[in-house]
């Protein structure tokens, strides 16, 4: 159980981080690429897969 | 000569955000709909004469689970033995937990106890394999013009409920190890484990099942992609082999050719090599031909799952890659599903010879014949 916490605590911060780097990215596909990184990220955060 | 523009601001980036979350909304929808579907989806209609109860009477550690699962037991009026149907163990081979709702939906029980479960691991059924794109869910038409829907799963429990796994995965029974992700294959955590993960639960709960039940005969209903060599095959425990030997030429004599394999002794937490390990029942797994699991595959859609037709697999059978004939290029539904059902009624039929005064008889089944020229919709409840 606590496991599953520290996994979950480790995608929020890759959430956060990938974010960051959206509005970091000075190239427009980058910032899709990171966009389309955070779907599946954002889903798992929220237990939905 | 041509100078990079880069228009990326952070005006783009919050619409790339907002983008990603519209996405994560509209998936997640998706996702939901998988674990929380429509009315009517997976819906048995139990033959007159079915108890239903739960696997958590009889082990209450999965009480209030998503691992919980419906039990459906008939007693016929003679005594005999009891068999337990387990279909759905893996949610992405449909003809076994089809076979398992036609038993449900038709059998008559005249001697003996028949046991049913019809979707053994709820868990896998809300769940698909990355890159896999099935589809979430396919249907039959009924007799009457009704539409029976069923979802579509995979082999594993959804990570929503057992996460992470470990890289490799120690069987806790034997030692033996194995890729991370069969922790949450119910067919590879047998015999379960009390205060384990969902998974080995729910494998607990079975063996509980079998052991409260008196369980005489086991079968585990399966498929197999038709590039695997365990394919159209009845894999027996040690302790079942004579009936399957029997069950097998009584098989080819309808013309239902089957393989006799036996269940490798160390390849440990499978459903009927445990079953039979720790407990006096006779154990068997039994596999059909499921073209939508294989790798070969192209487009994989509602029609390759009933139909099992596709050209790489006929490419394939050309070729001599396969290890079913493949006639006709499909592999259909209703004659995978009849195949299950036959080969549980006779192994039913023949329990007798080998359990002295453990005998089951079941009518209303339908024959292979039948099924497969009627297809599953004719035997579905309305």
């Amino acid at each position: 159980m606590l496991l599953k916490w520290i996994y979950w605590g480790i995608n929020v911060l890759a959430i956060v981080l990938v974010v960051r780097s959206l509005y970091r990215e000075k190239s427009l596909r980058e910032q899709y690429v990171a966009a389309m990184v955070l779907v599946p990220l954002i889903l798992r955060a929220l237990f939905i897969k | 000569m041509f100078e990079k523009r880069n228009i990326a601001s952070v005006y783009t980036a919050t619409a790339m955000l907002i983008f990603a979350i519209a996405i994560a909304i509209i998936s997640g929808r998706s996702y939901l709909e998988m674990r929380t579907p429509a009315a009517g989806v997976d819906r048995v209609m139990p033959h007159v004469g079915f108890e239903q109860k739960k696997l958590s009477d009889y082990f209450a550690g999965l009480e209030g689970t998503a691992a919980d699962t419906d039990v459906y037991i008939q007693e016929g009026a003679e005594p005999g033995g009891t068999a337990l149907i387990l279909g759905g163990t893996h949610a992405n081979e449909p003809a076994g937990f089809i076979a398992a709702v036609v038993m449900l939906e038709r059998a008559d029980v005249r001697r003996g106890r028949l046991i049913i479960v019809p979707y053994a691991n709820m868990m896998a059924r809300s769940n698909t394999f990355p890159q896999d794109a099935h589809p979430q869910t396919f249907g039959f038409t009924t007799k009457g013009g009704n539409k029976r829907i069923f979802r579509y799963g995979s082999r594993l429990t959804n990570p929503v409920y057992e996460w992470p796994n470990p890289d490799i995965y120690i069987h806790p029974a034997s030692g033996q190890t194995m890729a991370g992700m069969e922790r949450s294959n119910l067919n590879r955590a047998h015999p379960g484990v009390a205060d384990g993960g969902i998974t080995e639960r729910l494998a607990y709960g079975f063996m509980q099942l079998i052991e409260a039940e008196q369980v005489d005969l086991a079968i585990d209903l399966h498929e197999a992609s038709p590039e695997y060599p365990v394919v159209e095959a009845m894999v027996a425990h040690e302790n079942a082999m004579e009936l399957a030997a029997m069950v097998a030429m009584e098989l080819e004599f309808e013309g239902v050719p089957i393989r006799l394999e036996p269940s490798p002794k160390n390849l440990r937490g499978l459903n009927h090599r445990e079953w039979g390990e720790n407990a006096d029942v006779l154990a068997l797994l039994l596999e059909t031909s499921n073209p939508s699991a294989g790798r070969f595959r192209g487009r994989t859609d509602e029609a390759l799952i009933l139909t099992g037709a596709d050209k790489a697999y006929e490419k394939a059978a050309g070729l001599n890659r396969l290890y079913v004939s493949y006639e006709g290029g499909t592999e259909p539904m209703a004659e995978r599903v009849a195949r299950h059902v036959v080969t549980v009624k006779l192994l039913a039929d023949n329990l007798e010879y080998v359990r002295d005064g453990k005998g089951i008889a079941i009518d209303g089944l339908p024959g292979f014949r039948e099924l497969s020229e009627r297809g599953v919709g004719a035997y579905l409840s309305e």
